[in-house]
């Protein structure tokens, strides 16, 4: 008996736990798109080609409930990811809030499944894909992108003293990439795709161990996230001069957003204006390396 | 191996410990709450499943079938992300995970009930009948007791899967313990983070596993 | 006056039919005894009186109570409401070949669970009698135990005294003693025979011939579904007057 009464008692605390430590983004998706329509009809109505398909609330929306979502995968250092702290900080989370205090609204940072992205966005439960996220065609076709606001190279990252120097050592390989990401993209695509055996993990993280405990002799993975890897962590890899096509990392939106990604675009535009874009990309990369116009 | 533990002092043991402590607290929240709505809510499914008009146990095989024969990881997803497609709702992720794991974990704890109902002898129903008892009397005084000792091993490893499971709530976000050991796994490129995480888990369940023997223990004054 | 009155009472298994058209009665403070072989229905018939199986026509009677109330337009018997058949079934004990006890249960509460929480007796009530039936039942030093810790003899004492707990006007035993040692039986029928003397109304289904003769007052026999022969024991078993009773009889002191 007295066994059940404590057992009761756990489940109890860890109930009130629940109740009481839960935090969050906030995910009222519903009363916030009637807000909006009532801010909406009292207000401007804009609207281009997505007449058809309904008004484009999208700033509305976010400016009703004071908050914009911002989805990542938050390992991916120095794009977004967690300190030691269990913060998620970066490049892009710095950036991202200084664009939220442009639009007047506070930023709330979802961390999300890489592979699930296009659902996550799909499905309004974020509102966009600030991630160190590569352009592509692909990507193009299911979301509404930025324009490209740093460059990026997919490197391969090999083990110090790796026989491997150049790109034509790396026929007969076997390389990781992350599941998901535009590496795997392009790297399936490219001339050496017949010669090599890609294997796929869920973050870059993992496939670097993996290169650590031999299973693979390269990861094919972003320039920016493997030299601050290198650095960060004094780890002992070399990064292959040769990489293949140079690549640019951009916002995603829901298709139909227009609004929405146009406001974040003209926030940045101001912000490189101001100054405030070369001071977080002095921080986290010594220099302004952006390329926004 | 040697650079795999590179970068790890004293003071990021203690951070590492803090956070993972708080993705302890997610994972045991995820636990706990499945536990309590999947265990009365199996016994539902398993009397429904033995329901004599078809209308609802029809229904609750293919339920069954259905929460056995697809992935854990794939019910996940289209419980959070299936309202979407189907009435343009979103809704807390926190929530969908708990959906999720107490449909899927009601699923089996009823098999595991409805096998340990159908493995008591008929002997003690007509026995209990015999005496005069109702038949939620028979249920609850002569049956469900005897029907708990039979089930604790089984249950036992169904609720050590479970404290397991709660890992696959980081494919919606759900930053639990494993969710946060590879995000640190992942900032400092080191596997440090993960063993701890896997020693969190053994802790837990260790516990679960001392609480089974614990109860096995307790209903052993009888055969 | 007949306490428990049993009138053409018909049960099948599908097709089978276990029990073509049996009547009897039982007298208050009757020891009847009904012998037969395997599979001739007799232990179907207590279970039909115990509400364990349902009946397909026919009329049972406890005191004043009629377990069928009518009859369906289809001819299936209608029971009564299950406020009569509670009491009907209270009205009875009945002590099972494997005992059936509540093995999570110990000895005290298997006897005392029933009239406690069926009979709203009090507990100290139920307590004060469970010990007398189990100081009777020569169990006074196994209160605590659990079924498990009991011989099976001790096991089918215990069930006796759970039976008697609850007041019964007419007591059942269906087949006590077989799933017993033969080491083992003597002490259950002392019990049983103890009973007699105190005229509790019984009916024992048995194969043990020599036991139902010395203890019942009367015996009936049974073959096929259908009551062969009934009378005095002495003259049933020992002078039977139809060819399967003799048949049966035979077959058994050959077996013995």
């Amino acid at each position: 008996m007295k066994g059940k009464k404590l057992l009761a008692l756990l489940l109890a605390v860890l109930m009130l736990a629940t109740v009481f430590v839960f935090a969050g983004c906030s995910n009222t998706k519903k009363e916030d798109t009637s807000d909006a329509q009532q801010t909406e009809e009292t207000g401007d109505a804009e609207s281009g080609e997505e007449a058809a398909a309904g008004e484009d609330t999208s700033l509305a929306d976010v400016q009703a409930k004071g908050e914009i979502i911002l989805g990542l995968d938050d390992s991916f250092p120095p794009m977004g990811f967690r300190n030691d702290d269990n913060e998620i900080v970066g490049f892009d989370i710095d950036l991202a809030k200084a664009v939220a205090d442009k639009l007047g609204v506070t930023l709330c940072v979802q961390p999300i499944s890489w592979d699930a992205k296009e659902m996550e966005l799909n499905s309004g439960n974020i509102d966009m894909i600030w991630n160190g996220m590569s352009y592509s065609e692909e990507r193009d076709e299911a979301m509404n992108l930025s324009e490209p606001y740093l460059n990026n190279d997919m490197v391969f990252v090999v083990a110090n003293g790796s026989p491997i120097a150049s790109l034509e050592d790396i026929k007969g390989k076997t390389v990781a990439v992350q599941n998901g990401s535009t590496a795997q993209d392009i790297l399936e695509a490219s001339d050496l795709a017949a010669d090599i055996t890609v294997v796929g993990f869920k973050d870059n993280m993992t496939a670097l161990l993996d290169m650590e405990a031999q299973g693979c002799d390269a990861v094919f993975m972003d320039k920016v996230v493997a030299n601050y890897t290198i650095s960060a962590n004094g780890k002992d890899y070399q990064v292959l001069e040769e990489g293949l096509s140079p690549e640019v990392y951009v916002i995603g939106f829901r298709k139909g957003d227009q609004a929405l990604r146009d406001a974040v675009q003209q926030a940045l535009h101001e912000l490189k204006e101001d100054g405030t874009v070369a001071e977080i990309s002095t921080q986290w990369f010594g220099s302004d390396v952006t390329i926004i116009e | 191996m040697e650079s795999l533990f590179a970068t790890i002092d004293a003071a990021y043991m203690s951070k590492l410990l803090v956070i993972l402590l708080q993705g302890v607290l997610t994972s045991l929240r995820i636990f706990a709450i499945t536990l309590v709505i999947a265990v009365p809510l199996g016994f539902l499914v398993s009397f429904a499943k033995k329901s004599k008009y078809k209308i609802v146990s029809v229904p609750i095989n293919i339920y069954i079938l259905i929460m056995r024969g697809t992935p854990l990881l794939l019910q996940i997803l289209i419980v959070y992300f299936g309202p979407y497609y189907v009435f343009r709702l979103s809704y807390d992720r926190f929530a969908a995970i708990i959906i999720a794991f107490v449909l899927n974990y009601a699923a089996y704890f009823a098999e595991i009930f409805r096998g340990g109902i159908e493995s008591m002898p008929v002997g003690q129903y007509e026995a209990a009948g015999a005496l005069g008892f109702t038949k939620a009397q028979t249920f609850f005084r002569i049956i469900l007791p005897q029907v708990v000792k039979r089930i604790l091993p089984a249950s036992a490893n169904e609720v050590i899967t479970l404290v397991k499971d709660t890992a696959l709530a980081q494919t919606i976000g759900v930053a639990e313990l494993f969710a946060l050991s590879s995000k640190q796994a992942s900032f400092k490129t080191s596997v440090i983070p993960l063993f701890v995480a896997g020693i969190f888990y053994f802790v837990l369940n260790w516990i679960v596993t001392a609480a089974f023997a614990y109860f096995e223990k307790k209903l052993d004054y009888y055969k | 006056m007949a306490v428990l009155s049993v009138k053409n009472i018909k049960k099948a298994f599908g097709s089978n039919v276990v029990l073509t058209d049996i009547s009897f009665d039982v007298d208050a403070g009757e020891v009847v005894a009904i012998i037969g072989p395997s599979g001739s229905g007799k232990s179907t018939i207590l279970r039909c009186i115990n509400q364990l199986e349902t009946i397909d026509g026919g009329q049972i009677t406890l005191l004043d109570d009629n377990m069928i109330a009518g009859t369906s337009p289809d001819g299936k018997p209608i029971y009564s409401p299950p406020q009569v058949l509670r009491k009907m079934r209270l009205n009875i004990g009945l002590v099972f070949q494997n005992f059936n006890l509540f093995p999570h249960f110990s000895v005290m509460r298997n006897v005392t669970e029933a009239p406690i929480h069926v009979l709203k007796m009090p507990k100290e009530q139920a307590v004060e009698e469970a010990k007398d039936l189990l100081a009777k039942m020569g169990l006074s030093e196994k209160h605590d135990s659990y079924p498990y810790q009991l011989s099976g003899g001790q096991q089918q004492r215990v069930s006796i005294a759970r039976a008697l707990a609850l007041h019964p006007e007419v007591l059942f035993f269906d087949e006590p003693t077989s799933a017993l040692d033969p080491e083992l039986t003597g002490e259950i029928l002392k019990v049983i025979r103890a009973l007699a003397q105190e005229k509790r109304t019984m009916v024992i289904v048995t194969h043990e011939m020599a036991f139902a003769r010395d203890v019942a007052d009367r015996v009936i026999f049974m073959d096929q579904g259908v009551i062969v022969e009934q009378g005095d024991p002495k003259e049933v078993i020992n002078h039977p007057k139809e060819e399967r009773t003799k048949l049966f009889l035979k077959r058994y002191s050959e077996d013995n």
